[in-house]
């Protein structure tokens, strides 16, 4: 008897610690979040004010990217030698590689609100929609009012694609804003087989040199398709998600409705032209569990490539592999969600000098020289000067850039060798080319359908690469995949989708 | 004592059947780490060119020359790691010894109360954010040493591993016996019970030791002081960067120009080669108390 009513009792007490954690869990999360957020955020007008006329004194500005982690002292040391009679701060910058490892690093402290001035956020990497939706990044227009000078860099309406319910809450890199994707082909074949690059308008075109390919040059396959890195780009869905959750739009904006893009017409006809060509070995018995194209193109031996196109993607993909490519641009140029969100520069919550933060963003949109800095390293030490705005890498210095892409104007950055003298000209000609996407600016929202995504994914990732690569029969596969796709509850997901889209549309004006 | 032993003698197949199955269990965890070690003599060239093999047809140490030069991040990690490891495995051990031994006492009154403290955090958390802020908010020591020592000093699954082994191999009239002679609590607890728990410590600190060893995920969320980056975290690093980089994930301009630079298939390996090197001895110096420990709970309980 005894036993039995101790029993009950611990029962008891443990449904009630249960019930008490998890109602303090929900309460006490929630707004410490936006509690933190308040508060600082009016503290943060004050020092606003106090820096009219004075000589600005000397602030310490944290700046967390992505980008490969390495001393960067020398770096913070030029920045602050530079700025000292004007911006006058102490930098403390800091990379933490890229998606895997800058994520968890950086989430969490968004969220506990610590002190860091500049964050980078994107769709790939510390969601910029998520975190700012949460509240953990300071609104901009205030700032973006006061100092204009960004928005005359990179035009209105590529900064309102980033924003948030008419709210900007970070500030795109002036990059590409546009996509499309193309072939790269191998230079010495192109030349040797006196390809005109002009002639090819599609995958099909390519067909007599593949064969010739085959019949002239053992050793060489006629096209490299890794993951999703093969002619599936051609098709250049319009997605609402990332690249394996079902849901997609035309990317000609001829209609409004959702569509599974995996069972699509076009993509079954695509897989069957896969398989087609698999059986003629235009395509490498292997592809199906090839995971690096990196590492596959560098091996010479392939002729084709699907990959995203711009202007100078030859020469960089040259660079990279070691082996001669010639580009083709096949689709479309469009403007996508993609480029907007690609990369970006928030203020965090926690700052404890937004303004001067601010100020000092801007100045990677207006001073070429800071750019370079950031990006390249010190002059001599990292780099060196081969011509007029042209340099070369000092190998071995200790540093290594990641990429101009990250923040601030990308056009301002120095040319590398190889790279065309009106680079920045043939990039304005090819954002100005993109057509708008019907759904730019348009952020889908996954949390109603969250397990069904999930699910999702898996479908994707399960049958994914033996069709895009024309691995197995398309036939039964496909009809495997949408039982699967209805199991897991991909009706549910387009339809929410459709949902959200339509209330957008709506809403604003389209 | 003929007979005696023919009780435990198996027949000749399933004998030469049971060498078999572990010749090929070996093999299947020692041949991986075969092959990752010739593919970090490998040269880098022909890896791309031909895949992994075994015998190699050009051996070169240009994968170690990248290590050792790329070196003083990577001999400041192999640093940062042994520390962790050595500090955190006889803090963690203390703390878990300290903690197990009132909870093996019957005559320790709050025995419930701190059993279900423990107990309650295996299966109960507080979730990122909140751990997060704990650490570096509360107690401050986000970018120092400590936090990659801290958060793994107190594990409840040990705790309980080893209140049950004291329980099962230090009998209570020991105890008693040594209080009758007129030992006080610590006494008893550091000359007569201690001794007696070497296989239960070597086996928590083994165990504890390959966490701290191991651990890369306290420096992914808690540091961002470079110089106090662990060889694991290093490793993940690098690993995740070229994963990222190279999946065609990331459609933006001038990645060309990372990809370049990144660390080739022999040097990754020979970073994993690096970072496995001291634990491997850390078995061999635990092993003959892990066997005991193993055995000895089974038998006498």
């Amino acid at each position: 008897m005894k036993t039995k009513m101790t029993m009950v009792a611990r029962i008891l007490v443990s449904v009630l610690c249960l019930a008490l954690l998890l109602t303090g869990c929900g309460k006490t999360v929630t707004p410490s979040a936006s509690d933190s957020a308040t508060p600082k955020a009016s503290d943060s007008a004050t020092p606003q004010e106090s820096s009219e006329n004075k000589p600005l004194e000397n602030v310490k500005i944290t700046f967390y990217c992505v980008g490969d982690s390495q001393d960067m002292t020398h770096i913070e040391e030029a920045v602050n030698e530079y700025l000292k009679d004007t911006l006058n701060i102490t930098l403390e910058y800091e990379c933490f590689g890229w998606g895997d490892t800058y994520t968890p690093k950086i989430n969490p402290m968004l969220a506990a609100g610590e002190p860091i001035d500049i964050v980078f956020t994107s769709n790939w990497a510390a969601n910029y929609r998520v975190n700012a939706v949460n509240g953990y990044f300071r609104e901009l227009n205030d700032f973006l009012a006061k100092y204009p000078a960004i928005e005359s860099v990179t035009g209105k309406d590529f900064l309102n694609a980033t924003q948030i319910n008419g709210k900007n809450y970070a500030l795109p890199c002036n990059k590409e804003q546009a996509h499309n994707w193309g072939f790269l082909l191998k230079k010495d074949l192109v030349q040797e087989f006196g390809i005109d690059l002009k002639s090819i308008k599609s995958l099909e075109d390519l067909e007599p040199y593949f064969d010739k390919v085959l019949a002239e040059k053992p050793g060489i396959t006629p096209l490299l398709a890794v993951q999703m890195d093969s002619p599936w780009h051609l098709l250049d869905w319009n997605t609402f998600s990332d690249d394996d959750v079902p849901g997609a739009l035309y990317n000609d904006n001829r209609d409004t409705k959702v569509i599974n893009q995996f069972l699509a017409p076009e993509s079954i006809a695509q897989y069957k032209q896969m398989r087609d060509y698999f059986k003629k070995k235009y395509i490498h018995p292997d592809a199906a569990t090839q995971d690096n194209f990196s590492a596959e193109m560098s091996t010479g031996k392939y002729f084709a490539f699907v990959a995203p196109m711009k202007p100078g993607k030859a020469v960089e993909m040259s660079a990279q592999t070691g082996i001669e490519w010639e580009e083709v641009f096949i689709t479309p140029i469009v403007m996508s969600n993609r480029e907007a969100d690609g990369a970006m520069l928030a203020i965090p919550i926690g700052s404890k000098n937004p303004e001067r933060a601010f100020q000092f963003i801007e100045l990677l949109y207006t001073d070429a020289k800071l750019k370079n800095l950031m990006n390249y390293g010190v002059e001599n030490r990292d780099y060196k000067f081969i011509g007029e705005n042209r340099i070369e890498i000092i190998p071995n210095s200790g540093y290594a850039s990641s990429g101009g892409w990250r923040f601030g104007d990308n056009f301002k950055d120095y040319l590398m060798a190889g790279e065309a003298e009106n680079k920045a000209e043939l990039w304005r000609e090819y954002n100005k080319a993109g057509l708008p996407l019907i759904n730019l600016g348009f952020v889908f929202d996954a949390t109603n359908v969250a397990n069904e995504v999930a699910a999702c994914k898996d479908v994707v990732q399960t049958y994914y690469k033996q069709l895009f690569t024309g691995s197995v029969d398309p036939d039964p596969v496909v009809k495997e995949m949408e039982a699967a796709f209805k199991t897991a509850g991909a009706d549910l997901v387009i339809a929410e989708m459709q949902k959200q889209f339509d209330e957008w549309l709506i809403t604003n004006k389209k | 004592m003929y007979k005696k032993s023919m009780i435990n003698q198996i027949s000749v197949t399933s004998d030469i059947f049971l060498n078999l199955l572990y010749v090929i269990l070996s093999a299947i965890c020692i041949v991986p780490i075969l092959l990752v070690l010739v593919i970090s003599f490998t040269d880098e060239h022909e890896i791309i060119m031909n895949g992994y093999s075994f015998l190699p047809e050009r051996f070169s140490t240009e994968a170690y020359k990248f290590v050792l030069s790329a070196g003083e991040g990577i001999l400041n990690a192999y640093g940062v790691s042994i520390f962790t490891a050595v500090v955190g495995t006889v803090l963690s051990v203390s703390v878990i010894t300290l903690y197990a031994y009132p909870l093996s006492r019957s005559n320790f009154k709050y025995k419930k109360l701190f059993s279900f403290l423990a107990f309650f955090t295996m299966i109960f958390g507080g979730g990122l954010v909140p751990w997060y802020m704990v650490y570096s908010q509360l107690f401050r020591i986000r970018n120092t040493i400590w936090i990659l020592i801290f958060p793994y000093l107190m594990n409840a699954w040990f705790v309980m591993i080893m209140r049950t082994f004291i329980k099962t191999s230090v009998p209570e009239s020991l105890i008693e016996s040594a209080k009758i002679d007129g030992a006080s609590e610590f006494r008893t607890f550091f000359s007569i019970v201690l001794p007696l728990l070497k296989p239960g410590i070597a086996t928590i600190g083994l165990l504890s030791c390959l966490g701290y060893w191991n651990d890369w995920y306290l420096p992914l969320v808690f540091l961002t002081e470079r110089k106090l980056y662990n060889i694991q975290y290093l490793m993940y690093q690098t690993l995740s960067n070229i994963q990222f980089l190279t999946s065609g994930s990331a459609n933006f301009s001038e990645l060309g120009m990372v990809l370049a630079d990144l660390p080739g298939e022999s040097a990754r390996m020979a970073v994993a080669v690096v970072s496995i090197g001291p634990i491997i001895f850390a078995y061999g110096f635990f092993q003959k108390y892990f066997i005991k420990g193993l055995t000895i709970g089974a038998i006498k309980g």
